[in-house]
């Protein structure tokens, strides 16, 4: 059989692709590589002096931790409620329907309003939140509590992420699977563990590999929050890098940031396809 | 008492998900200094004067539409050519699926932040801005990398058997791809088609970016457009958080029913 | 079959964008001798229909240009981003843009603005208050004309202060004791309350500290910033919250709004704001119509009260097609009869001194009449091209100051050297 048609089924995806995200790349690359200071009228080639820079730079290592931080926390709750919430509604009950529904509304919330709407909740003198605590916390003040209230809010917006694909990754597991395992007496969690876990991995892998692209790239959430502050303790590498483009115009140094996001990622991502792929396999 | 402690985890998960969105409405039924007031958590006297300036001050339901039509079209496109690349990738005989599959990933591993310059410029040249087309080119390119990693585990989930013994049965290729292959991952078309639609709904940076008139604004810029040059219209902004997820989430509803019985019949067929 | 499904998918595809391009495309504009100019701004506030009578009346009154309005929102730093992407990627969309006054000098030095010299030679910038002129010069040439300005108040509860026989403070000292005084007798009030977010808004705040105690950033190009007066000042800042308690904690995440919620539901007896917060404090309803007022931001004992400069300006894009149709507008925009119009409908203040002896608007905003002095003694934030890295490098110490991460003197002199370092790269 000629692999002809195989092509074809590939191409138009892969032409998109292609067309839209090459020259970005390309061109973030490029700059990464150039000392370009608009007002200050400089641009020139420099190699990679400017990711030696970035190997001294304390505000880089900074946002670095911080984004490391959030990941790590963020994705691994979301992940642990995710599962959680999927394996609860995967039973038949009456409302089914409709559970599904409201879990998903935290993720159908824009980031912009959501995040703002957080801010709201989290004030310390009119937020809801140490209202019903009948606390006095100053969330995205202090040092300590800052950074895990963004997490928190993240984990609250995009459980359903990882609740939705869950579930369709339950739904086509056979039924028949559990039945026997029933009949052979097998405790719930012997299920889960041994059979529900294992056939989960691939839609697993996909969540993960997802939420922790974002997660390591979140910006609006954090900015909106807390601007980064206090004191940079929740400057995000995406908020910083935004900083040095947007703000500052140093879009040499700016993209080098990028590009490290970029490669930090892949390196993730690698990780995570070797780790659960031998477990597949 | 198991039943007991599920609907009592049930409530739990609902009240989670849904709280802040609850607390956004009844924000948005009050006015003025109350906003800020707790207690009383209820408004004293609620109103829809919210609801009425949003209508009335933005043009709001224009907005509602683009937004909708960007949000359907960047689906349906980024289901089609993806699960067009999916079902290659999962049940064809290509080479290097590893290194397409990373090639995939690769535009989105960059922050959106890094990427808007050149890619306006691209929409520049194209002569496409203030289009929706720019958003839906740009959209489904950002929505490609999910849908075919999503959908290439659901095809592959499906027993080989299953794919040739429709091949054997005298379908072409293609055929046993939309006739075997598509139903039998529906729930995995159908999480992804809900993940693409509220990112293409929400997104924020690119609208912002590629749009200028009101012809192609889309919501999260309406919404970002509310605050003047110090004051934040709050109350306006949670009825308008409430407006815009409402129908997205009857959506989602009227869908899965949708779904859930399409399942059924592919189930009794099979 | 596998061809003509495949085929029609395709056809679809190609058939909606199509389609979808044909909603959007413009109508080509009708040829005649008219000239089109985009204006490009962030969100007004209040009722758009004032702001759309003055551009007809342009109009009217310049037959040969049209003016397409465009809104952006009115968050600075999205405005920013919008303009930064399209200037550096040499947009001609707008010809006409509003920049907040701390991005001229930035944006003049990038080449993306043109000269105004044209509509304000040197006689006529005698007629606009002086802050706001100086901070839109860069290396002797004008890049944007004054529309609307904006200066740090302090607004106060005056019904409190008379109840306990106090006139609003002329030093910061004197602030600090009517507060202590006031929250000693009524208990659960805040007693200052200011904008400490990391952001913008942070720097604003300390350099009124710093400058009403004769500190500054920078002086004839040369860093000045790690000096006994601003040790002095930020330690001031730092206790407001800590030593005398006036200031809460949570001002540490305030913003603009946040802590006019809490003024405005009679929470707090002083507050440092800009003016756009009085008319909704005198709105129907409000909790403290009626009891409020604003005077100049107070100073250290033999010092001027030192509000910073805020406001927006008008310039013409490096890249625009009509750049004379476009000067027309904003000597137009910038008129005395426009920003009249502005500031009785949508309450921008204006940036022409006489306007606040026109009979009208006193009469009208007695408010914004009173606000002359303030205005008068702004001063700019530091009028550099890279003000906005100071801005970068400064917020976090700040920050690091009123939430006890840093002491003043360790984030003058971090600060100092940061800002050094921004120096020596330009050649």
């Amino acid at each position: 059989m000629s692999r002809r048609p195989h092509v074809l089924f590939l191409a138009p995806a892969m032409a998109v692709l292609a067309a839209v995200t090459i020259y970005p790349i390309i061109y973030v690359l490029w700059l990464s590589l150039h000392r370009r200071l608009l007002i200050f009228n400089i641009s020139k080639f420099t190699g990679l002096d400017n990711y030696g820079f970035l190997l001294r730079d304390d505000r880089f290592w900074n946002a670095f931790y911080n984004t490391a931080y959030f990941t790590v926390l963020s994705v691994s709750l979301e992940l642990v409620l995710g599962i959680a919430i999927a394996v609860l509604l995967d039973r038949a009950f009456k409302g089914k329907g409709t559970m599904r529904s409201i879990v998903l509304i935290p993720w159908a919330i824009p980031t912009v309003v959501s995040a703002k709407m957080w801010e709201w909740m989290y004030n310390s003198d009119f937020g809801i939140l140490n209202y019903l605590l009948g606390a006095n916390i100053n969330w995205l003040g202090s040092p300590i509590w800052a950074i895990n209230a963004a997490v928190f809010m993240d984990v609250w917006k995009t459980t359903p992420f990882v609740a939705l694909l869950v579930m369709a990754g339950l739904e086509i597991i056979p039924r028949d699977l559990y039945n026997s395992a029933k009949v052979d007496g097998a405790s719930r969690w012997y299920i889960f563990t041994r059979i529900t876990l294992p056939l989960l991995k691939p839609v697993i892998l996909i969540v993960l590999i997802f939420r922790t692209l974002d997660a390591f790239r979140v910006f609006d959430a954090i900015y909106v929050l807390t601007g980064g502050g206090p004191a940079n303790t929740t400057e995000t590498l995406s908020i910083y890098a935004y900083n040095m483009l947007f703000q500052t115009l140093q879009f040499g140094y700016g993209s080098t940031i990028s590009v490290t996001v970029f490669f930090c990622v892949g390196i993730i991502t690698i990780l995570y396809v070797r780790l659960l792929r031998r477990e597949i396999e | 008492m198991r039943r007991f402690t599920f609907y009592i985890l049930l409530f739990v998960v609902a009240f989670y998900c849904l709280g802040p969105l609850l607390w956004q409405f009844i924000t948005s039924l009050k006015l003025g200094a109350e906003l800020t007031r707790l207690p009383p958590i209820l408004p004293d006297a609620p109103t829809v004067e919210n609801y009425i300036s949003i209508f009335k001050a933005y043009p709001f339901l224009r907005v509602i539409i683009n937004s909708f039509v960007v949000a359907v079209s960047t689906t349906v496109l980024s289901l089609v050519l993806g699960s067009l690349a999916a079902f290659a990738l999962a049940k064809l005989d290509v080479g290097r699926k590893g290194l397409i599959l990373a090639f995939v990933l690769s535009a989105s591993m960059f922050p959106p932040i890094a990427t808007v310059s050149p890619l306006y410029i691209i929409i520049t040249a194209l002569e496409l801005r203030n289009t929706l087309t720019a958003l839906i080119i740009t959209y489904t390119t950002f929505s490609l990398p999910l849908t075919i990693w999503v959908l290439t585990s659901f095809f592959r989930k499906i027993p080989n058997e299953i794919y040739l013994a429709a091949r054997v049965d005298g379908c072409t290729v293609f055929q046993s791809f939309y006739k075997i292959i598509l139903p039998l991952s529906a729930p995995g078309l159908f999480a992804t088609a809900i993940l693409v639609f509220i990112f293409s709904w929400n997104e924020f940076l690119f609208a912002l970016t590629f749009t200028a008139t009101i012809k192609s604004r889309t919501i999260p810029v309406e919404i970002a457009l509310f605050p003047g040059i110090h004051e934040v219209p709050w109350g306006d902004i949670a009825a308008a958080s409430v407006v815009v997820t409402i129908p997205l989430i009857i959506l989602v509803f009227a869908l899965q029913r949708r779904i859930i019985e399409g399942l059924t019949v592919g189930a009794v067929k099979g | 079959m596998i061809r003509s499904k495949g085929a029609q998918i395709l056809y679809l595809f190609l058939f909606s964008i199509l389609v979808l391009q044909g909603c959007n495309r413009e109508t080509p504009p009708v040829e005649n001798d008219q000239v089109t100019i985009v204006f490009k701004h962030g969100k007004l506030a209040g009722d758009p229909e004032a702001f759309e009578t003055l551009i007809e009346k342009f109009e009217e009154r310049n037959p040969d240009i049209k003016v397409k309005g465009e809104v952006l929102p009115s968050l600075s730093d999205e405005q920013h981003q919008f303009y930064v992407i399209n200037l550096e990627g040499k947009s001609s969309d707008f010809d006409v843009f509003a920049m907040d006054v701390i991005w001229v000098p930035e944006f003049a030095r990038a080449g993306w603005l043109r000269d105004v010299s044209n509509i304000l030679p040197t006689d006529k910038r005698a007629a606009f208050f002086k802050a706001p002129i100086e901070a839109a010069v860069f290396q002797g040439k004008i890049y944007a004309a004054p529309w609307y300005i904006d200066a740090g108040v302090l607004y106060y509860r005056k019904d409190l202060l008379e109840k306990y026989g106090f006139t609003p403070p002329g030093t910061w000292e004197d602030l600090v004791y009517i507060a202590s005084e006031i929250t000693r007798r009524e208990p659960g009030l805040y007693g200052f309350i200011w904008q400490g977010k990391q952001y913008e808004g942070l720097v604003c705040n300390a350099l009124e500290y710093m400058h009403s105690h004769g500190g500054d950033i920078l002086k004839d190009g040369r860093i000045v910033f790690d000096s006994i007066d601003n040790r002095q000042a930020l330690e001031f800042m730092e206790d407001l919250i800590y030593k005398y308690r006036v200031t809460p904690e949570l001002v540490t995440t305030a913003v603009e709004e946040t802590t006019r919620h809490i003024f405005g539901t009679g929470k707090a007896i002083f507050m440092r704001n800009w003016p756009y917060a009085w008319n909704i404090f005198e709105r129907d309803g409000s909790i403290v119509k009626g009891k409020v007022g604003v005077s100049l931001l107070p100073s250290f004992p033999g010092y001027q009260s030192s509000p910073t400069l805020g406001g927006w300006h008008l310039g013409i894009n490096k890249y625009s097609d009509h750049p004379k149709e476009a000067e027309r507008f904003i000597e137009f925009m910038t008129s005395y009869e426009a920003q009249k119009t502005l500031s009785l409908t949508v309450g921008y203040k204006p940036t022409r001194r006489k306007l606040y002896r026109d009979s009208d608007l006193i009469r009208a905003q007695p408010f914004t009449a009173k606000l002359y002095d303030a205005f008068e003694q702004a001063i700019p934030r530091p009028i550099t091209p890279y003000y906005m890295m100071i801005s970068q490098i400064l917020q976090p110490e700040f920050s690091a100051i009123i939430s006890r991460i840093r002491k003043p003197q360790e984030a003058l002199e971090s600060g100092s050297k940061q800002i050094e370092f921004i120096l020596q790269l330009e050649d």
